[in-house]
């Protein structure tokens, strides 16, 4: 491959296109007209506006960037992640015209795409599933005798669903039909496939994920876990790995099992397999999602090696050089997605410009970002800043590095999610490890923010007049002696 | 009157202090380099560092924890002027609803006209994929309507006019 498109934006770009450079390939960027000054943009060493802001004006118009590739002499896409990277169609489009799509195959990709193909896919690979259908249901009389056999609550999920939509939560059998109704019609009208199953509702549960590996010879491996249970609006915020809660048997269990699913769809490329786990540390699979995960820096990190480079190497043929003997863990790796959100007020967008931004630097210290010290965050994308990213020798370590890079790293402008990242690592839940899924509903509340706010505005306070006395008394002979200068003058 | 124990206020972006002399005489401060001081409170200690000072001296920026606060001082003198009522400051009868970051206006709730209660939703603002209601925080009547649904708006843009 002599080049490649990425076909994204901001810090993803970024970080794809300092790999691409790396392997000593050139990049082409793609970009909307708001993103003409973006890092990305000024980074490739080609670029291309696609069109107007709105991502179906830009960055999801697959025809556009095809027709783009072909005029450049581009023969590899790299999609990065959200926007066409989990469209199978596109990659289709993308290998029909002779570039080489950096990813699964859209026939895995159309699989693991909906939930239900993907149980059907796996089922002969004896892979534990959450008690359920696997089937979709639109009759309330066989909902209520599955959910009598399998124990309320429930969960009654879309099949092409994700991000909450499409969900919801039965206790009992006289909500059953209300809830299916609102289910179906949920999972109709944002992704115009009204299919949905029954599973039960694991009540505390924990989100843990695994890395996969596959070339395109047979050989899969996967990089071991991710801990992704800290989440907010079913989104994630903190990821780490090792997971605190996984013993090395259950390592080796739940990472076979990832191996079998990326098997069971012939999967290619890098790949992350999610689990639900729950208290008593039964592990059932969840979904697979077919591309490069925003939290695969924390793998990176603590396995020592590139996954885009894995990618680019996988989609040029090469048999893998790793063995599931070179996946060894080196330390514990955090991160905190520095979101543009502000914590005080439920996590809402806040939108401005980046007046300061400074980032923390240091040993075991990764920023993957896509903005500058001025740069406004556009209100058309997702409102990721950075993805901070640190390393430590033990889980400990790594908590309190973070803790000082959140100090270091110096946003203003805009809210963000660091004050709750703080909060997270101080609280004794995380420290422990013993949280699930529920930490934010559980534990956080604005007020505990606000709290230390304050706290370190009264010390502010103190220092100021402190400071202010201070002067006063220096300056005061400084005074008098002007007084007599007027006087003599006069 | 101001209480005759407060001798300095200090206000920074979301809190204001009282202190009295004392209190501040009392504070366990020392000066560790020419802009770094180390706070002992409640045994917490806590080194703030001073970013800048206007040249009245009673604009401080400090910085705790990674945290950045703009503080103004007041001493006996400014409370006394602000009690005098020379202040400009006086709460400020709302007129209009302005957009408080860009976005599209999803749908209007209301009508020319229409009398509101506090908390009552005026529109749907839809921003980076998020829904936000824009309510209204006293009771009043919408006197007129600036923007028509699908409309882009910056921030900053006037959305409706109050009596």
């Amino acid at each position: 491959m002599q080049k490649i498109l990425v076909a994204n934006r901001g810090e993803i770009a970024l970080r794809i296109m300092r790999t691409i450079r790396k392997m000593g390939i050139k990049s082409v960027a793609v970009f909307s007209e708001p993103d003409r000054h973006s890092p990305h943009v000024l980074f490739a060493d080609e670029a291309v506006c696609i069109g107007a802001g709105p991502s179906n004006q830009s960055y999801l118009n697959g025809d556009k960037i095809i027709a783009i590739c072909k005029e450049l002499g581009v023969d590899g896409i790299h999609p990065g992640y959200g926007f066409l990277s989990e469209n199978a169609d596109f990659a289709q489009k993308v290998t029909d015209a002779g570039i080489e799509f950096i990813g699964p195959t859209p026939e895995a990709m159309r699989i693991m795409g909906s939930k239900l193909a993907a149980k059907d896919s796996v089922k002969k690979y004896n892979i534990p599933m959450v008690p359920g259908v696997d089937h979709a249901i639109d009759d309330v009389k066989e909902a209520i005798a599955v959910a009598d056999k399998i124990g309320y609550p429930i969960l009654i999920k879309a099949s092409a669903g994700g991000g909450g939509k499409g969900m919801r939560i039965v206790d009992r059998p006289e909500d059953m039909k209300e809830q299916m109704e609102r289910a179906i019609s949920e999972a109709t009208s944002s992704f115009g496939d009204g299919s949905v199953f029954i599973e039960k509702y694991v009540t505390s549960p924990r989100h843990i994920e695994v890395q996969v590996v596959a070339d395109k010879h047979g050989n899969v491996i996967h990089g071991l876990e991710r801990e992704c249970s800290i989440q907010r609006r079913h989104q994630k915020v903190v990821e780490e790995t090792p997971s605190s809660v996984v013993t090395p048997e259950m390592r080796e269990k739940i990472g076979d099992a990832a191996v079998m699913v990326a098997k069971s769809c012939n999967y290619v490329s890098t790949g992350t397999v999610e689990f639900l786990v729950d208290d008593k540390l039964n592990f059932y699979f969840l979904e697979m999602n077919t591309r490069l995960q925003v939290e695969h820096p924390v793998s990176e990190m603590i396995l020592g090696i590139d996954l885009v480079e894995q990618q680019i190497r996988i989609a040029r043929g090469e048999v893998l050089s790793l063995t599931q003997d070179d996946i060894k863990p080196d330390g514990h790796a955090i991160e905190l997605r520095v979101y543009a959100e502000d914590p005080l007020n439920n996590f809402l967008p806040s939108i401005g410009t980046l007046t300061k931004y400074q980032k923390p630097v240091g040993e075991g210290i990764r920023v993957d970002d896509g903005y500058e010290e001025g740069m406004a965050i556009p209100i058309y994308y997702d409102p990721m800043i950075a993805k901070l990213v640190v390393h430590g020798k033990t889980r400990t370590e790594a908590i309190q590095k973070m803790l000082q890079a959140i100090k270091d790293y110096k946003i203003e402008g805009v809210s963000t999610t660091l004050p709750f990242g703080t909060f997270v690592f101080e609280h004794d839940a995380f420290f422990s490890g013993h949280f699930d899924t529920h930490f934010v509903k559980k534990y956080y509340t604005p007020e505990s923010i606000k709290e230390k706010q304050k706290a370190n505005a009264e010390i502010a306070a103190i220092v100021a007049v402190k400071y202010w006395l201070d002067q006063q008394n220096i300056l005061k002979p400084v005074e008098h002696k002007t007084t007599s200068w007027k006087r003599r003058l006069a | 009157m101001p209480d005759s124990k407060t001798a300095y206020k200090v206000k920074s972006n979301a809190f204001e202090f009282s202190f009295s002399k004392e209190e501040i005489e009392s504070a366990d401060l020392v000066k560790i380099s020419p802009n770094e001081f180390n706070l002992i409170k409640d045994n917490r200690s806590v080194t703030a560092r001073l970013i800048s000072t206007d040249s009245s001296g009673k604009k401080v920026t400090v910085e705790v924890e990674g945290e950045t606060f703009d503080m103004e001082i007041k001493d006996e003198l400014d409370i006394l002027v602000d009690q005098m009522g020379f202040s400009t400051a006086t709460t400020k009868h709302v007129k209009e609803i302005k957009a408080p970051m860009p976005g599209l206006v999803l749908e209007i709730d209301v009508t020319e006209g229409q009398a509101l209660n506090e908390g009552d939703k005026i529109l749907i603002l839809e921003a980076m994929k998020m829904e936000n209601s824009i309510m209204i925080q006293t009771n009043a009547v919408i006197k007129r309507i600036a923007v028509k649904s699908g409309q882009a708006v910056e921030k900053g843009q006037l959305l409706v006019e109050l009596e």
